[in-house]
């Protein structure tokens, strides 16, 4: 008998979303448990401690973030937050509140499942010594500890604010780190607000790593939310 | 006519030239004849310089005739009261004729102001005619009331509910307290005048007067005197009457217009309403008709389908699952852009962001087809809302898409060059394929509401996704348009007018 998968708990009020989800999850070795709404979520989160969960923003109890914030107080445990499309304001509220990663309704299994995994390959990281030594995505290699950055085998130059750009994604690699996280990272809390800092560094990191910089394969822009660093 | 010392002067002087002539024909002539000299030098003084210099003239002239002309010469004795006579006529004459000149020259004075306000006023109904806009109405009213009246003026307007508020854009100098509102506000409900000058409300620092038309009160016109004056005048009150007149007949010809404007707008609404309700059923029906159909198909001939055909079908839900995603947010999208609740929320992006996460979005969709990207490295970054701009790079690139064949190449480039306007920049983002191109004469149609090109059978999906690109750009100050392609094909641009003081790239040395 192999282990038991991951566990997920799953907080949606709309019952046929909930029942797709069991199904395809279940089929790709998933334990799934069902919440239908905000209170009973926060409640399950706290008795079966998940390994991750995935949340609905749009719940008819309490709201969603009200949820993020009730975990957050007492457990790091990845948050996934399911929203729909112009909803940007309030993924940007759940990110900045603690949830890790968010999917667009609708959105296909395959999507949902990317993020999963990689949510739960950062727990299981940051259980460990908690710094990435090394992150590899095809042609792209980051190495934070050494500082040292290559495209296809050749050594990128980079900046000192471009490098800890980089290094921040790089720690999140697989996240999608909001404009506000990211402004507070690398330049320190002051200069929230100055998001066309952050593009125009975007920019010339992309312009040094991706083979077609208004094509990226690496560095992708989440309009409205932040950026991510591709990492499968 | 107020004196000045110069007439004074010209007094003196004409006195002086009289009795240089006298004194030439002192021995030609008796004294009394010599005194006609100064007569005709008074009523010259009088006419010319009015009252005060005419009686200091009569009796400049009557000392220098006494003591020049009348024996005993160079004294003032005067023996005999007759030339008291002389004195009188002259004074007499003196104050007859500035009194009459004085009422002569009122008169004319009048006419020309009254010729002014008559001239002005009839600029003034002419521009009201071309007005089209109540705007417009009321900053004429203001401009040629600030000329002929050389007064602050304000136009109040009643708003939906019946209060009334000071016109937008007027800018007087006359501060709006709270208490000048309620006189304005108690004109318009009463229809009677009130303010400064006038029975009600004597206190106000302005006149209130109703703008009264044949349909009611439309408005009210306060007008506030510059010169600390009491009441104004009776022509000055008929002025203000016509004016208020004037401006009622054109807020009232502007309402009329509105009016029509609007009926001919539902008329459009609806019939548009209707072609949306058919156009959004046919294309909701249709995705969701083979989603049901398909996801039926695969359970009940689940065994007669092998599994090529499975898959096949499969994947058509899955695209008419996506088809009907994308209608859904068009619809959402034109319903805030139509409903005005489109609000930008700008920062600076570099374009190339925008066209690289557009393309990230449509990652799938593209799947291995060639996409050539050209975007100068220079560009500045310009003032927009991403979400929104990648929307429409979205929606340029879809439509493209559907009308380049299965393999067809999509050209997508970006450039700054310089705006309409002299000094102005803009950026200017295309998007071409190598299609059948935009049949002749629709190159604007298909950026109308469900104005995809007619004949086009490619073009499946509600016609939304330009319409929506138009009302983007649009609201970004830029502009949209499209056009065919030398070779064949079809070009998509739009042009967003870069910012001033655009964000400085930051120079840093490489490790």
């Amino acid at each position: 008998v192999s282990a038991p998968g991951p566990q997920v708990l799953v907080i949606e009020d709309e019952p046929q979303i909930r029942r797709f989800l069991k199904a395809t999850l279940g089929a790709r070795g998933y334990r799934v448990l069902e919440a239908p709404s905000g209170e009973e979520g926060a409640t399950l989160a706290a008795s079966h401690n998940p390994d991750v969960v995935l949340l609905d923003l749009g719940l008819p109890d309490i709201d969603g973030l009200e949820v993020v914030k009730r975990i957050r107080e007492w457990s790091p445990m990845p948050i996934v937050v399911l929203s729909a499309r112009g909803m940007e304001r309030d993924k940007v509220a759940a990110l900045d509140l603690g949830a890790d990663d968010y999917v667009t309704k609708p959105f296909s299994v395959q999507e949902l499942a990317a993020r999963v995994r990689a949510a739960l390959r950062r727990a299981a990281l940051s259980k460990g010594d908690g710094e990435t030594p090394v992150v590899a995505v095809g042609d792209l290699e980051i190495d934070v500890a050494r500082h040292v950055v290559t495209v296809r085998g050749k050594r990128v130059r980079l900046t000192p604010t471009e490098f800890r750009l980089l290094a921040t994604l790089a720690r999140h690699a697989g996240r999608v780190c909001t404009h506000r996280f990211l402004l507070e990272e690398v330049w320190g809390s002051r200069n929230a607000g100055q998001t066309h800092y952050l593009r125009i560094y975007m920019r010339q990191l992309r312009n040094k790593i991706e083979e077609s910089p208004a094509r990226p394969r690496y560095l992708l822009t989440e309009m409205g939310v932040g950026y991510r660093l591709v990492d499968e | 006519m107020r004196s000045t010392p110069t007439a004074y002067a010209w007094s003196v002087l004409t006195t002086a030239l009289a009795t240089g002539i006298a004194y030439l024909l002192l021995h030609r002539f008796a004294p009394t004849n010599l005194a006609m000299i100064y007569l005709l030098g008074v009523v010259f003084v009088a006419a010319r310089f009015g009252r005060g210099p005419a009686i200091l003239a009569s009796v400049l002239s009557v000392c220098a005739f006494d003591f020049l002309f009348i024996p005993p010469y160079y004294s003032f004795a005067v023996d005999d009261t007759e030339y008291v006579l002389t004195f009188g006529v002259l004074l007499g004459v003196a104050l007859l004729t500035s009194g009459l000149m004085l009422r002569v020259g009122r008169q004319a004075e009048t006419a020309r102001l009254r010729e002014l306000h008559t001239s002005a006023l009839y600029r003034m109904s002419r521009e009201f005619s071309r007005a089209v806009s109540r705007a417009e109405i009321v900053r004429i009213a203001e401009e040629k009331m600030g000329e002929i009246l050389g007064a602050d003026v304000w136009v109040f307007l009643p708003a939906a509910d019946g209060t009334l508020a000071p016109a937008p854009g007027v800018t007087s100098a006359f501060p709006l307290a709270e208490s000048e509102m309620r006189v304005a506000q108690w004109v318009f409900v009463s229809g009677r005048p009130a303010g400064r000058g006038v029975e009600n409300f004597p206190e106000a620092g302005a006149l209130y007067l109703p703008v009264s038309g044949t349909r009611g009160r439309v408005g009210v016109l306060g007008v506030f005197e510059n010169e600390a004056k009491g009441a104004p005048g009776i022509e000055r009150r008929q002025l203000l009457d016509a004016i208020a007149g004037q401006l009622a007949l054109a807020l009232e010809r502007d309402a009329l217009a509105e009016e029509a404007r609007e009926a001919k707008f539902r008329l459009e609404s609806d019939r548009l309403r209707e072609t949306l309700l058919s156009s959004v059923s046919h294309d909701l029906r249709t995705p969701l008709a083979t989603i049901a159909g398909a996801a039926s198909g695969l359970i009940d001939g689940d065994r007669a389908l092998d599994e090529a055909t499975r898959r096949d079908m499969v994947l058509s839900i899955c695209e008419e699952a996506d088809r009907l995603n994308r209608l859904v947010n068009n619809l959402l999208n034109m319903t805030r852009i139509e409903s005005g609740a489109l609000h930008l929320r700008k920062e600076w992006h570099p374009l190339d962001e925008v066209i690289g996460s557009a393309l990230t979005v449509l990652k799938r969709r593209l799947g291995d087809r060639p996409v050539q990207t050209r975007v100068a490295e220079d560009l500045p970054l310009v003032p927009m809302d991403g979400i929104l701009i990648e929307q429409v790079l979205v929606n340029l690139i879809e439509n493209a898409l559907r009308h380049a064949g299965a393999r067809g190449p999509i050209e997508i480039e970006a450039a700054e060059r310089s705006g309409e306007a002299a000094g102005d920049r803009e950026v200017v983002v295309s998007v071409a394929d190598r299609g059948p191109g935009i049949p002749p004469g629709e190159e604007r149609v298909i950026f109308e509401k469900f104005g995809r090109a007619t004949r086009d059978p490619a073009s499946a999906g509600v016609g939304l996704g330009l319409a929506i690109c138009r009302g983007i750009v649009e609201e970004h100050g830029g502009r949209i348009w499209a056009e065919n392609r030398e070779g064949g094909g079809a070009v998509f641009a739009f042009a967003l007018p870069v910012g001033r003081d655009a964000p400085e790239t930051i120079e840093e040395s490489e490790e």
